[in-house]
C-alpha cells in the first residue's frame, strides 16, 4: 500500500515536471526575439546602429546615401507578408494604399527614380543584402541566416525589451 | 436638367465598376498569397536540405536563430562586420535570385501617366457648363548611373477657345541630376520653382493633390508667382539631427517677356533669377514640414510697357504642412514685391491659402472631405499684374472657399466633387461653381 502511494507521488512529480517543462518550452518557442523583425545589412556596411528616426528616413527615401556616399538600396517584402505589415505600421506609419501613393508621389517629385524593390521571400531579401554592399532589408529574427548583419535599432537588438519592430 | 442627371449617373456608375474590378483583384491577391506561402515552404526545405548535406559532408552548419542573435551582438560591440561565422552557406543562391533582382540597370526607364477628366458648371455670365479633358501627363524617370538620374514631365493640354484645333504639348520639367550624397545634389534643367510647397509637391498630377484645382496663387499660367524655373539647382539635407533640415538653391533665367512663362529659349534680359528655400521635417512628428523661400529676378515685360520699365521682383514665402491624412493640413503665404527699376516705385501684393482635409476611418477610409480658404490682396496699380497686354490673365483680389470630397476608387484613381464660392472686388458679382473630376495615375 505504502509502495503504491510512493509510486503515485512519484508519478505526480513526473507529471508536474513535464507540465513545467512544456510550459517553459511553449514560452521559449514564443520568445519575442523570434517574433521581432530584424533590420539586416551587408556585413561590409560599417553601420551597426540606427535610431528609429534614421531608419524611417532611410525607408521614406529621405536619406538615400550611407555616410560613405554609397547609395542605400532599400529592399521591401512584397505586400501580404507579416514583416512588411510591421514595417508599414512602425516605420512608415502608413497603410498599404498610402505606401503606394507615397512612392508614386516621391518619384513624381523627382526625389527618387524608382520605388524600393519588393521581394517575395525572406531568403531573397537576404540574398539581396548579401549581394549588395548598400542594401538594407528586414526579416523575422528566426529567419536570419548567416552572411547578413543585424542592426541595433535605438541601441536595441531584436528580443531585447523595448525593441520597436514587433 | 436632364443633362446634369446624366452626368451624375455616369459618375455614380464609375465607383460601381471599380467594385467589380476589386473582386477580380481579390482573387489575384489570393493566388499571390498562395504562391508566397509555397516559396516560403520551399525556402525552408532548401535550408534544411543544405544543412543536412553540410552535416553529411562534415561541414559546420549555419548557426541557429538564437546563436545568430548572439552573434549579431558581437560585431556591434567589437566593431566587427559579419554577423555569424563565415559559412560556406547558400553560395549557389547568392549567384542569382535577389542579387540580380536588386542589381540596378542603367538606363532603367520608368514611365508613369497622370490624367483627369473634369466637369464644371458656373453661375458666371457667358460661361458654359460641360466636360473637359484635363491634362494628360507623361512622367519618365531613369537612373543613368548610381548617382545620375533624369526626370521628365510632359503635358498634353486641350487648346481653349472655339477656334481650337489641336493640343498644346509642353515640356513641364526636364531635369538631369547628379547626387554627390544626401547633402549635395546638383541638377540642371526646367523645374517647378521651389518657392511654393504646392508647386513642388503635386506638380501636374491632379491625382496627387486632394482638391480638383491648385490654389490660385500658384496656378499654371498665372502671373502671381513664377511656376517654372530654367537653370540649375543645388539641393539636399542639412546635417541637423532630429530637425531634418533641407535646402534648395538655384540660379536661372527667371520670367520671360510673358511673365507667366520661364525663359525657355534664353534670358530676356541677361539677368539671372535666383531662388533659395529651407525646410524642416522634424523627426518627432512624421508628416510635418515647415519652410520658407525667397526668389529674386529682374522682369522685362514683353510687349513693353509705356516708358519700357523693368521691375525688380522679390518674393518671400512660408509654408506649414502636415501630410498625414488624419488630418491633412496645408497652409502657405507669399508676398510679392515689384519695384520699378527707374522710378523705384514699389508695389506689394500678398496671397495665402489654408486647406484642411480628413481621411475618414474604417470602412469609410476611401472618403476624404476637404475645405480650402483662399485669399489674396493685390495692389491694383502693379502694372505687371494689371496690364492687359500680357497674355496671361490679370491678377485680382480674391476671397474664396472650396468645399468638397475625394473618393479613392482604387489606390491609383480618385473621384472628386467640390463647390467653390469666389468673391473678387466689391463691384463684381460673387461666382459659385460646381466641379467634378476623375483623376488617375497608371
Amino acid at each position: 500500500m505504502r509502495i503504491r502511494k510512493t509510486v503515485n507521488v512519484q508519478m505526480c512529480l513526473v507529471l508536474a515536471c513535464l507540465a513545467a517543462f512544456s510550459l517553459i518550452a511553449v514560452r521559449t518557442a514564443g520568445t519575442p526575439a523570434e517574433a521581432d523583425v530584424a533590420i539586416v545589412v551587408n556585413p561590409d556596411n560599417p553601420v551597426n546602429n540606427l535610431t528609429l528616426a534614421e531608419l524611417r528616413q532611410i525607408y521614406l527615401g529621405e536619406r538615400q546615401y550611407w555616410k560613405a556616399s554609397s547609395p542605400v538600396v532599400v529592399l521591401m517584402r512584397s505586400s501580404g507578408s507579416k514583416e512588411r505589415e510591421v514595417i508599414l505600421r512602425v516605420v512608415f506609419q502608413m497603410t498599404e494604399q498610402r505606401y503606394t501613393q507615397y512612392w508614386v508621389a516621391k518619384v513624381m517629385r523627382a526625389e527618387a527614380s524608382d520605388p524600393p524593390a519588393s521581394l517575395f521571400s525572406h531568403g531573397i531579401v537576404q540574398e539581396g543584402v548579401r549581394g549588395n554592399p548598400g542594401a538594407i532589408g528586414y526579416v523575422y529574427m528566426n529567419d536570419v541566416r548567416s552572411g547578413v548583419k543585424v542592426l541595433r535599432i535605438g541601441g536595441l537588438l531584436p528580443g531585447e525589451p523595448g525593441y520597436p519592430l514587433r | 436638367m436632364h443633362r446634369v442627371w446624366g452626368v451624375l449617373a455616369v459618375f455614380v456608375l464609375l465607383p460601381l465598376s471599380a467594385l467589380a474590378q476589386g473582386a477580380a483583384r481579390d482573387e489575384r491577391e489570393q493566388e499571390m498569397q498562395e504562391m508566397r506561402a509555397r516559396i516560403e515552404k520551399l525556402e525552408k526545405l532548401v535550408t534544411e536540405l543544405q544543412k543536412e548535406k553540410e552535416t553529411n559532408n562534415g561541414v559546420a552548419t549555419a548557426p541557429a536563430a538564437g546563436d545568430q542573435l548572439q552573434a549579431a551582438a558581437t560585431p556591434i560591440s567589437h566593431e566587427e562586420h559579419a554577423v555569424g561565422p563565415a559559412m560556406p552557406m547558400d553560395h549557389s543562391a547568392s549567384q542569382g535570385g535577389a542579387t540580380n533582382l536588386v542589381e540596378r540597370k542603367f538606363p532603367d526607364l520608368h514611365w508613369r501617366g497622370f490624367a483627369d477628366v473634369d466637369f464644371s458648371a458656373l453661375d458666371e455670365k457667358n460661361t458654359k457648363s460641360g466636360f473637359n479633358l484635363g491634362q494628360f501627363i507623361l512622367h519618365i524617370s531613369s537612373p543613368l548611373s548610381e548617382k545620375v538620374s533624369v526626370f521628365t514631365e510632359t503635358s498634353f493640354t486641350a487648346q481653349a477657345g472655339p477656334q481650337a484645333t489641336a493640343y498644346n504639348l509642353d515640356v513641364e520639367r526636364l531635369i538631369i541630376r547628379y547626387d554627390y550624397n544626401d547633402f549635395f545634389k546638383l541638377s540642371f534643367g526646367r523645374y517647378h520653382t521651389p518657392i511654393s510647397y504646392w508647386n513642388v509637391a503635386f506638380h501636374h498630377g491632379t491625382w496627387l493633390q486632394t482638391t480638383i484645382a491648385r490654389p490660385e496663387m500658384i496656378r499654371f499660367g498665372g502671373r502671381f508667382q513664377p511656376v517654372h524655373f530654367l537653370g540649375m539647382l543645388a539641393e539636399g539635407n542639412i546635417p541637423s539631427g532630429s530637425l531634418g533640415l533641407g535646402y534648395n538653391a538655384g540660379l536661372g533665367n527667371g520670367r520671360a517677356g510673358n511673365i507667366a512663362r520661364p525663359g525657355d529659349s534664353g534670358d530676356v534680359n541677361s539677368n539671372r533669377a535666383w531662388v533659395a528655400s529651407v525646410f524642416s521635417r522634424p523627426a518627432a512628428l512624421n508628416g510635418l514640414q515647415v519652410g520658407g523661400g525667397i526668389y529674386g529676378d529682374l522682369i522685362s515685360p514683353v510687349p513693353e510697357l509705356t516708358g519700357n520699365p523693368q521691375f525688380r521682383e522679390l518674393i518671400t514665402s512660408a509654408h506649414i504642412v502636415y501630410t498625414k491624412e488624419t488630418p491633412e493640413f496645408l497652409a502657405e503665404f507669399a508676398h510679392v514685391r515689384h519695384r520699378n527699376a527707374f522710378t523705384q516705385t514699389e508695389f506689394n501684393s500678398d496671397a495665402a491659402y489654408v486647406q484642411v482635409a480628413y481621411r475618414l476611418p474604417g470602412e469609410a477610409s476611401k472618403w476624404k472631405p476637404y475645405y480650402r480658404f483662399e485669399w489674396s490682396n493685390i495692389n491694383p496699380n502693379d502694372p505687371l499684374f494689371s496690364v492687359a497686354t500680357q497674355p496671361a490673365p490679370m491678377v485680382d483680389d480674391l476671397t474664396g472657399s472650396t468645399v468638397g470630397v475625394r473618393y479613392d476608387i482604387t489606390s491609383l484613381a480618385a473621384f472628386k466633387a467640390e463647390y467653390r464660392h469666389t468673391a473678387r472686388k466689391a463691384t463684381e458679382p460673387v461666382i459659385n461653381g460646381f466641379f467634378l473630376q476623375t483623376c488617375f495615375t497608371f
